[in-house]
């Protein structure tokens, strides 16, 4: 490189105070909850001077947390498979075939990017409550899976469009049907671009907690953010108890990108790059 | 090449998600049910309740919401009781966080499907659900002729009739730390200049005076609502302002802003920022001297620290007296759309009672609204006592929550702005006043 | 995200389907509009009723509409809370996807360690949002939190603030603690917008003797306009309808002093009641509110997405 080692260094200065930025809260967050409280405000900088779990056993009594735990994998997951699987037939249809109502139907579909579903609480209440869904965990998984669509729609009808048509073409003269064509030709090859889908739209429904909060009042079919909540609420002046509920909250999402960080990252551009 | 890396990513993720729906068919926690009655709709009786009686009464689960979230533990044990003594009736205490709580009474009341007993705001803001048609009149209701009118008063409808039992007395002082006070040679001040002189005594030996934040609105409200009073000689007033022979721009209004605006230099560093957690945790680690703070932070102050030293005051008035601040907490009502009514109608009998009144005060350290009841907590008993014989409402919820924003909340916002230095005194009680003539009959033009 | 490239990949030859595929698009779209569509139209049909706390009356025509801009003090709260919307974009531009930008660059221009950096600016995105704003609620915290510890000791004690306490500053540390959250994913897409700029290009480029800005501001900076233009309009959505990190920070009031309001905050307020009680609910102007949010969120994306696709085109 011939930029003097002198802005070089400044460029990794400023790269990495960003990274200290971003992480240094989130460490603070894990080392807090290995403190007692006294420690929090007498020292909120400091390593914890002993390795202490106590807080987590307490925790671990006061909030059933391997239920929101379940319960938040069943929602994210269940939504997740429902929108990459009606969103990718949605966005085939789309960007394959051109008839009168295609473009307006890609519009109608767009809409939805823009309205927060939240303005629609109340009717959307009523629409649970006609179908039976209060206090079920479908209630979430169905306005995930619907408020996850447009999204989807939009990125997969633009990755459909860049691959070629001869691709079908040719399977098509090899005898494949229109659904054949969709499943063994297309869905393979835009894969990336599902990989985005998924991942966004599965980070939207782990973390939502405003739903639950109206549709979900039994203690054991709560999600983790809403189920924490409750937490904050009712033990507000623990800290340390705070943030082992704030860290065990975060974990489960931590592990899986640690686990496979580049896999997540390439996934959530695949689609946006194109 | 890089692509294979996150075609494997994807496809591991889309068999987990096909292995774990395909699960969800069989072990979904979900129940279809209507959520109305929580989590176990009641199994008929015959099966769990013992075979002997043939045609036993079903088992009814009534489904019950608060906003008293820190109350759940002391509910099961007064619940218990109910139960032992109504064995077809089961009781599901689901109480939300204070601030989500209208919002998820409000959207389930809308759609028929609220909990059989809930609790209700008290004066307008409940009130305004009766008037919506949500709530069952209990003028009929065993031992609700026991109440005093005024304490009913906070669950009566425009059309003269009862839509709660009302569950406790509230009362609103300034707490303070006998131990420092006894340390500094202070006593209980009798008027506002001693109680300055206390203040300015206990920061010049460098304790905070008062563990107060204006971070929340409420707490600006609650604390005006105990040094108003003093300001302008209690019920004088109040009986002057509600038949519009006073407004809020009268000089003994004004006069109750100022002296809020006065306790400034003895509020903690950065008291703009600071909310009720950190204030209250001032005050039981002995930090600050007096915190000013209604009769339900009482329970809690004494378990943080049970070795703290309490006590309070009423506030001292101009003319000599001192007064004690308050108003009729949330009261229950059953929901006029309730599938068990009839077993509704008798919890709420049971919580009109004196066994339940006698429970509730004891267990939550509180002053219970029905009469007679005395518990064995002695600052309790005090608060009692005052409120029966030297007590003056607190104006903003009995009289002024109504309007949109609420006359009580513009007094809050516009309290914020002055601490803040935004607003004046004078310009303060301005906006309360331009809030309460839009609606309060007496100041319309 | 997702930018459809230009027109020229549309089918040639225009398939003629078979009946069943018009099957294809139900699915997404039955769930679409029976949870998305159908509640927020409803939800707009009750911003023209009068309604008494949560009991709907009479039908009123626009008059909702026309308290929320001309009856004091909803004409106030309205602009107080659009201009608050307003900064949020703004300081959102310029601070997350300003850095995020120069990040990406960073990281495209071969810096040592980009898998890590990328992971690292990502991370805070995993969080939910309550557990964002609880976090920084207690590293806010004035007198006990990490930050103003942190400055003590660096001897800045002066700097110390009650940061979500003061009017001043209540508003801009919301914002920037939503740029931490999302600045991992503005990398992200400026980084994927820079990729995939054809090496050839830069090459004749450089060959032309564009070196430094000129080739960022020439070069570079137009090839990646369509993901600034998407990240401009993500960023715009979020700011507009900008509620949860507030609400977890802040409540529903917008305290201090309704420093920090937001539209969305507002609707949520008028709807569902503040602190009060369900007294000064008003769902019709709520209803309002929101049909005014929507019409301006949508208005702006979609002019912007039409300008982008027409740039596009020109190129």
């Amino acid at each position: 490189m011939k930029a003097g080692i002198g802005r070089r260094s400044l460029q990794y200065l400023f790269a990495y105070v960003f990274v200290l930025v971003a992480l240094y809260p989130i460490v603070l967050m894990v080392s807090s909850s290995l403190k007692s409280n006294a420690e929090i405000f007498t020292s909120p900088l400091a390593l914890p001077k002993t390795f202490g779990l106590d807080t987590y056993r307490k925790l671990w009594e006061v909030v059933p947390f391997a239920d929101f735990l379940l319960n938040s994998i069943m929602v994210s997951v269940t939504s997740v498979l429902l929108i990459t699987v009606t969103s990718s037939m949605a966005a085939f249809y789309l960007a394959r075939f051109s008839h009168k109502w295609t473009g307006l139907l890609y519009f109608y579909f767009l809409i939805g990017l823009m309205v927060p579903v939240k303005l629609g609480i109340v009717p959307l209440f009523l629409l649970m409550k006609k179908l039976g869904l209060l206090n079920s965990l479908w209630s979430l998984i169905l306005i995930y899976t619907a408020s996850g669509i447009p999204i989807s729609v939009f990125i997969l009808t633009g990755f459909f469009r860049t691959l070629p048509v001869e691709l079908e073409e040719a399977a098509r003269i090899d005898g494949c049907s229109h659904f054949q064509v969709f499943w063994r030709v297309l869905l393979p090859l835009i894969r990336p671009a599902l990989g985005t889908v998924v991942i966004i739209t599965f980070i939207q429904a782990w973390n939502d907690f405003f739903f639950p909060l109206i549709f979900i009042q039994d203690e054991a079919l709560k999600t983790i953010p809403v189920g924490m909540m409750v937490l904050f609420g009712e033990y507000e002046t623990d800290w340390s108890l705070l943030f082992a509920g704030l860290t065990l909250s975060a974990l489960p999402m931590i592990a899986v990108f640690l686990l496979a960080s580049r896999q997540f990252m390439e996934g959530l551009t695949a689609g946006a790059g194109k | 090449m890089r692509r294979s890396g996150s075609h494997v990513f994807v496809s591991a993720m889309l068999t987990v998600l096909l292995v774990l729906a395909g699960c969800s068919g069989g072990t979904n926690p979900a129940s279809p049910g209507d959520g109305q009655n929580g989590g176990q709709t009641g199994s008929p009786g015959g099966s769990a309740g013992g075979g002997s009686s043939g045609g036993g009464a079903e088992q009814v689960t009534l489904s019950m919401h608060s906003w008293r979230v820190e109350d759940a533990e002391g509910y099961k044990k007064i619940i218990q009781a109910f139960e032992a003594e109504n064995p077809g009736i089961k009781i599901d205490f689901k109480p939300f966080k204070a601030t989500e709580y209208n919002t998820i009474l409000n959207t389930a009341l809308q759609s028929d499907s609220g909990p059989d007993v809930l609790q209700l705001r008290p004066y307008a803001p409940g009130i305004s659900l009766a008037e919506a048609g949500h709530l069952e009149p209990l003028d009929q209701l065993p031992g609700i002729q026991n109440f005093s009118k005024d304490v009913l008063a906070a669950a009566t409808g425009k059309d003269g009739k009862v839509y709660g039992v009302p569950l406790s007395l509230n009362s609103t002082q300034i707490y303070y730390n006998k131990r420092l006070f006894e340390q500094n040679g202070l006593k209980e001040p009798k008027s506002w200049d001693e109680l300055i002189a206390v203040a300015k005594t206990l920061k010049d030996k460098g304790i905070v005076p008062f563990a107060f934040g204006a971070k929340e609105g409420w707490l600006l409200s609650l604390s005006h609502g105990v040094i108003a009073p003093g300001a302008y000689n209690g019920n004088a007033f109040v009986s002057k302002i509600l038949n519009g022979e006073a407004d809020f721009t009268s000089p003994e209004f004004v006069k109750s802003i100022q002296r809020a605006q006065e306790l400034i230099p003895y509020f903690p560093e950065n008291f703009v920022g600071l909310d009720l957690n950190d204030t209250r945790t001032m005050f039981f680690t002995e930090k600050a001297a007096m915190f000013i703070n209604g009769s339900f932070e009482l329970e809690g102050l004494q378990k943080m620290n049970p070795d703290l030293p309490l006590d309070f005051f009423p506030m001292p008035t101009d003319d000599g007296k001192a007064v004690l601040t308050t108003w009729v907490d949330g009261s229950y009502a059953v929901n006029a759309k309730s599938k068990h009514k009839q077993e509704a109608l008798k919890f709420l009998e049971f919580m009109a009672s004196k066994k339940f009144g006698e429970l509730f005060a004891n267990q939550f350290k509180r002053i219970s609204a029905i009469p007679g009841v005395v518990t064995s907590d002695p600052l309790v008993n005090k608060m009692a006592e005052l409120s029966a014989s030297s007590s003056t409402p607190y104006l903003m919820v009995v009289h002024f929550a109504e309007g949109n924003p609420t006359t009580k909340q513009t007094l809050e916002n516009s309290l914020q702005g002055m601490y803040l230095n935004k607003l004046t005194p004078e310009q303060v009680s301005q906006e309360v006043q331009k809030s309460a003539a839009i609606w309060f009959p007496r100041f319309k033009k | 995200m997702g930018v459809p490239e230009r027109q020229q990949i549309q089918p040639k030859r225009k398939a003629k389907p078979r009946w069943l595929l018009h099957l294809f698009p139900l699915p997404a779209l039955i769930l679409y509009t029976l949870f998305v569509i159908y509640p927020i139209l409803s939800a707009f049909t009750y911003s023209m009723y009068e309604w008494k706390g949560i009991a709907r009356g009479a039908f009123v025509g626009l008059q909702n509409f026309l308290t929320l801009f001309q009856v004091e003090p909803f004409n106030k709260l309205f602009w107080n809370a659009f201009g608050h919307n307003v900064i949020y974009f703004l300081v959102e531009m310029v601070v997350q996807n300003g850095i995020a930008f120069v990040l990406a660059f960073l990281i495209y221009r071969k810096i040592r360690g980009a898998g890590f950096l990328k992971a690292a600016y990502f991370m805070p995105r995993l969080l939910s949002v309550i557990v964002v704003g609880f976090l920084w609620k207690l590293i806010l915290n004035p007198n006990y939190g990490a930050l103003n510890t942190l400055l003590g000791k660096l001897g800045l004690e002066e700097w110390a603030k009650p940061w979500l306490g003061d009017p001043d500053t209540a508003l801009l540390a919301i914002i920037l603690v939503n740029c931490w959250f999302g600045i991992g994913f503005a990398v992200l897409i400026f980084l994927a917008g820079l990729q995939s700029i054809p090496e050839e290009l830069i090459e004749a480029a450089r060959l032309d003797g564009a070196k430094g800005l000129t080739m960022l501001s020439r070069i570079i900076l137009p090839l990646v306009m369509p993901s600034l233009t998407i990240m401009t309009i993500f960023t715009f959505i979020q700011a507009f309808e900008a509620f949860e990190l507030v609400y977890a920070m802040q409540g529903s009031m917008g305290e201090p002093f309704h420093s920090t309001d937001t539209l969305a905050v507002y609707f949520y307020r008028l709807a569902f009641s503040g602190s009060g009680g369900a007294g000064d609910v008003s769902i019709g102007l709520g209803s309002a509110l929101a049909v005014v949010l929507f019409f301006i969120v949508a208005s702006v994306s979609a002019l912007s997405l039409k300008a982008m696709r027409k740039r596009e085109v020109q190129h």
